[in-house]
């Protein structure tokens, strides 16, 4: 199953909406989400406000997609954690290379 | 109908018998004085009573007063029977209780008119007593009912007092009842909820969704679950339970273990005010939904805001009977009017404002239902998160053989099981962190034999997962074993998982988490979610303490 995804109204922000569990059985699906129609796109979104459920695949993935945008896109957020996905993105310092909410 | 004849004279009353009879009435007394009549009336409860006026021992002026004051509430109709036509007499049957007179020598029809009509008044008095009777009946059982309802709702929606000092409110209903609702509840990840509801309309039809909404919003912040899950799942329940025309505006609100981090979901309900320290309205979160019990779940958005405060910041709700009050002149308080209290005194608690409210209305009746919530950003370490947790020592170990690796997902399962039966909702997510790491490691490495290397370029990141489930679909033996014993006194979890390969060198796992590599980040997070780690026969087991 794909995940829900939204471009704001300029095209330049991509939102990706993660499911409740966010693991290497998501490999494909987010890479689609982050990699099909995104030409435009300046700044990507992740909302984990679903996440309760994360392992270090997931890390691996995001840290996957910031190399693979990264000469495109300036901005990567990653908002609305949970209290404890948010620590255990702290934990693994990606907020030194994420913008984290 | 039952009429008595009050007469001395035994000619007249034969005469006015008769004359009943004639008319149908065939239920009939005769008494021949006052005392007779008096306790003939007694035991006979007569429906009508005829009364000559002038009687030896006791006149009819005298019987009169005396006879309706017997008959109570229900009216007795009295005719007088009177052998004197001067105005003055007739006038004073009348002023004593009489209700009626024919003079004598009477006419017949007249007279049968004339207790035709009393009758009619009689039956409608009667009536109307039996239903005075049956309403007072109701309401005395009503107001009992109330009672108890009451009684139920003070006890369901009371708030932990240890989370008063926290949080500042004061719910003050327009009725019995209050259409307005708000509840807090600790969360088990260290920080705190609270809902500010309004239920359409007020009185005892709105207050009755309270009870599913307190359940569901006490059973979901006890577990820890998400502000948008929260509102799915109450509009969902109150979807199904509340008529089409009534519906639940509320507002959700999380604060996080820091006291600071705040998450809004708002339904309907007036604007939530964030005042900084210097008094300002700085943010307004104003309702982005629509109310609770509308929506079908597939139309529902449950989008949360979330806001980093500044401590002593404050936090201030209300529910719309504050800015919809209105004053002498009708003219309602509106966002503005208490915007411009709040700035004009930044440190106005909750007792302040409704002070301010009552002397705004000028005494005139409030309509609606008001809700004051006041939250003053703080550290929130003080709110106990572990009081739910069981106190018993379990130990739960979980064998798997390759058929259950190959086909099933165990960890979560085994982690909902856990963290549901041992209350200890606010670690799921770590606990699930530790042990899917832990798992995943005795799968992919102890029995597919994989190498992490591989995960090095972002081809080889996903060549790793395709060749992971390849081989994992032809494994043919194998067995992992998680181990996992809860101690309640030290506050710790001791997991074990240990598989049957061939073993692996853990030290060929990066010790330090480098941003730049997309892998070896499993060993580390847990070293660092855990306060220890210890690995065993060649890397096949691993032990770990987990602190809750």
């Amino acid at each position: 199953m794909s995940l829900d995804r939204e471009f704001s109204a300029d095209g330049k922000e991509l939102t990706v909406f993660v499911e409740e569990k966010f693991d290497f059985s998501k490999v494909q699906d987010f890479q689609l989400a982050y990699s099909q129609g995104v030409e435009a796109i300046d700044c990507i979104v992740i909302n984990l406000q679903k996440t309760e459920y994360m392992d270090s695949s997931a890390l691996g993935m995001l840290l996957n997609m910031h190399r693979s945008l990264g000469e495109q896109v300036t901005t990567f957020k990653i908002i609305k954690c949970r209290p404890q996905v948010l620590k255990i993105l702290l934990i693994a310092r990606f907020d030194k290379k994420f913008e984290i909410s | 109908m039952r009429i008595l004849v009050v007469d001395d004279d035994t000619l007249n009353r034969f005469l006015l018998l008769h004359l009943l009879e004639q008319q149908g009435y065939v239920d009939c007394y005769e008494a021949e004085n006052g005392f007779e009549a008096l306790s003939l009336a007694s035991r006979v409860k007569p429906d009508l009573i005829l009364l000559d006026t002038v009687m030896p021992l006791m006149d009819g002026f005298e019987l009169a007063p005396k006879l309706k004051q017997m008959a109570g509430d229900i009216y007795l109709p009295v005719i007088f029977i009177s052998s004197v036509n001067d105005d003055a007499s007739l006038a004073r049957c009348l002023e004593v209780g009489g209700d009626d007179f024919v003079t004598k020598p009477f006419d017949k029809t007249l007279l049968a008119a004339k207790i035709r009509a009393h009758a009619r008044t009689r039956l409608l008095s009667k009536k109307a007593t039996e239903q005075n009777k049956q309403l007072s009946f109701y309401r005395n059982a009503i107001e009992r009912e109330h009672k108890i309802v009451e009684h139920i709702f003070a006890n369901a929606l009371t708030v932990e007092p240890a989370l008063r000092k926290f949080i500042d409110f004061e719910l003050k209903p327009a009725g019995d009842f209050n259409g307005d609702m708000f509840l807090t509840h600790a969360s088990p990840t260290g920080g705190l909820y609270f809902l500010i509801g309004d239920f359409t309309g007020h009185g005892l039809a709105s207050a009755i969704g309270a009870l599913p909404v307190s359940k569901a919003f006490q059973t979901m912040s006890n577990k820890g679950l998400s502000l948008m899950e929260m509102a799915e799942t109450i509009n969902t329940t109150l979807l199904q339970l509340l008529p089409d025309e009534m519906f639940f505006a509320a507002i959700l609100v999380e604060i996080n273990h820091s006291g600071r981090q705040i998450d809004v979901w708002n339904g309907g309900m007036p604007n939530l005010l964030l005042q900084n320290s210097e008094g300002k309205i700085s943010k307004r979160f104003i309702s982005q939904h629509m109310a609770l019990g509308i929506l079908e779940p597939d139309e529902f958005e449950a989008d949360v805001e979330r806001f980093e405060a500044q401590y002593g910041d404050r936090i201030i709700g209300f529910s719309d009977g504050v800015v919809e009050l209105e004053n002498t002149l009708g003219k309602m308080l509106t966002d503005e009017g208490i915007e411009r209290w709040l700035e004009a005194e930044p440190k106005c608690d909750v007792a302040n404002l409704l002070s301010k409210l009552d002397d705004y209305a000028g005494g005139v009746e409030r309509k609606d239902d008001v809700t004051l919530v006041v939250y003053t950003c703080q550290a929130l370490t003080e709110v106990d998160r572990f009081s739910h947790a069981s106190q018993l020592p379990i130990k739960l170990v979980l064998e798997l053989d390759h058929h259950l690796i190959k086909s099933s997902e165990p960890i979560i399962e085994l982690v909902t099981m856990l963290t549901s039966q041992l209350s200890l909702y606010g670690v799921h997510s770590q606990v699930y962190t530790v042990l899917n790491e832990l798992y995943n490691n005795a799968v992919d490495h102890g029995l597919l034999g994989l190498n992490s290397e591989l995960k090095r370029t972002d081809e080889g990141f996903f060549e790793y997962f395709s060749l992971r489930q390849q081989k994992l679909a032809s494994l043919d033996k194998g067995k992992i074993t998680v181990s996992i014993q809860y101690q309640p006194k030290e506050r710790q979890l001791n997991i074990e998982v240990s598989d049957s390969g061939q073993g692996f060198d853990p030290d060929m796992f990066a010790n330090n988490l480098d941003l730049e590599k997309s892998y070896g980040r499993g060993l580390p997070l847990i070293r660092e979610l855990c306060c220890s780690m210890k690995h065993s026969n060649q890397g096949s087991t691993v032990n770990v303490v987990f602190k809750i």
